[in-house]
């Protein structure tokens, strides 16, 4: 008797999408202390970019983070007996190729609501567009704008000095708040 | 320096006593004042401002409280409070790490051999 498909192909290493022209369109990077949590979510990323019609490559193994830390196992007197302790990161690229940008988005999206405990992820994301970018560009800036300035508001100076001939101003009220009004 | 005023809430989880809650208001202080010092240094070093200007600017800063100062802040452990040996990936003194790290509290870190 033979499995359902579905059931089967878990079994086996996951299927990939041909990429038609190579153009990568996102680059996620997943990071953990342990090769097995990775690995598998790896394979889990790779399965939902088929079933998405992503193709997707990979997974690269990236280079090891070792963080190494020295102690003293105790007072300073016994400096001479030092424990040692180490934390490794193991990395995993995985590039999506030719990916609509919004399909991309579902991608992100589905990995980062099925996410895996002790797994990081970082995307970098790559879009296309027509000639003209600037003009678009300055379209958006001017939504985005009206966005952050409440954002804004929370950083820094409340108003500027506007030019030199403020700054006598700003001194004097200086002055009084450092004196406390005297 | 004690008649500073302590910040109303101490809204940090870490081990509390002096030590950790005059860092805590520095850090307080220095956030609170950072605009003000940054345009005063600005003053004090534009050099097409005039030189009474800038004097001024210099006296200023030096006047300002020294909890404002961002050198008066020190990092401290978590767990006790100390104030030397501290790791700053994990905010804790020497000794503290090394208890959490055998206990197995810091995900990832391991008794290394190589």
């Amino acid at each position: 008797m033979r499995m359902p498909r579905a059931l089967e192909l878990l079994y086996l290493k996951p299927l990939r999408r041909e990429a038609e022209f190579g153009v990568p369109s996102c680059d996620l990077q997943m990071r953990s202390y342990s090769v097995r949590n990775l690995e598998f979510f790896c394979d889990f990323a790779l399965r939902a970019a088929y079933y998405l019609g992503l193709p997707a490559f990979g997974p690269v193994p990236l280079p090891r983070i070792t963080e190494r830390w020295t102690v003293p196992k105790s007072t300073f007197i016994y400096k001479k007996s030092q424990e040692n302790f180490e934390r490794v990161t193991m990395r995993r690229l995985i590039q999506i190729r030719d990916g609509h940008p919004e399909t991309v988005q579902v991608w992100l999206a589905f990995l980062q609501k099925h996410a895996y405990y002790g797994i990081g992820m970082k995307a970098n994301v790559w879009e296309f567009s027509g000639l003209e970018v600037g003009k678009a560009m300055d379209e958006n800036v001017k939504e985005v704008s009206e966005l952050l300035e409440d954002k804004w508001a929370h950083l820094g100076h409340k108003r500027s000095l506007e030019g030199i001939e403020n700054v006598d101003e700003f001194l004097v009220s200086e002055r009084v708040k450092v004196s406390g009004g005297r | 320096m004690s008649l500073f005023q302590r910040a109303k809430k101490f809204d940090l989880g870490c081990f509390a006593n002096i030590k950790t809650i005059r860092d805590h208001t520095k850090r307080k202080a220095f956030e609170a004042a950072e605009p003000e010092r940054q345009a005063l240094r600005y003053i004090i070093r534009n050099t097409t401002l005039p030189a009474r200007t800038r004097a001024i600017a210099q006296l200023q800063l030096t006047q300002m409280h020294c909890y404002t100062r961002p050198t008066q802040i020190k990092n401290r452990c978590i767990l006790g409070g100390k104030g030397k040996g501290i790791l700053r990936d994990f905010k804790m003194s020497r000794y503290n790490f090394r208890l959490q790290a055998l206990e197995g509290n810091l995900p990832g870190v391991k008794k290394a051999s190589w």
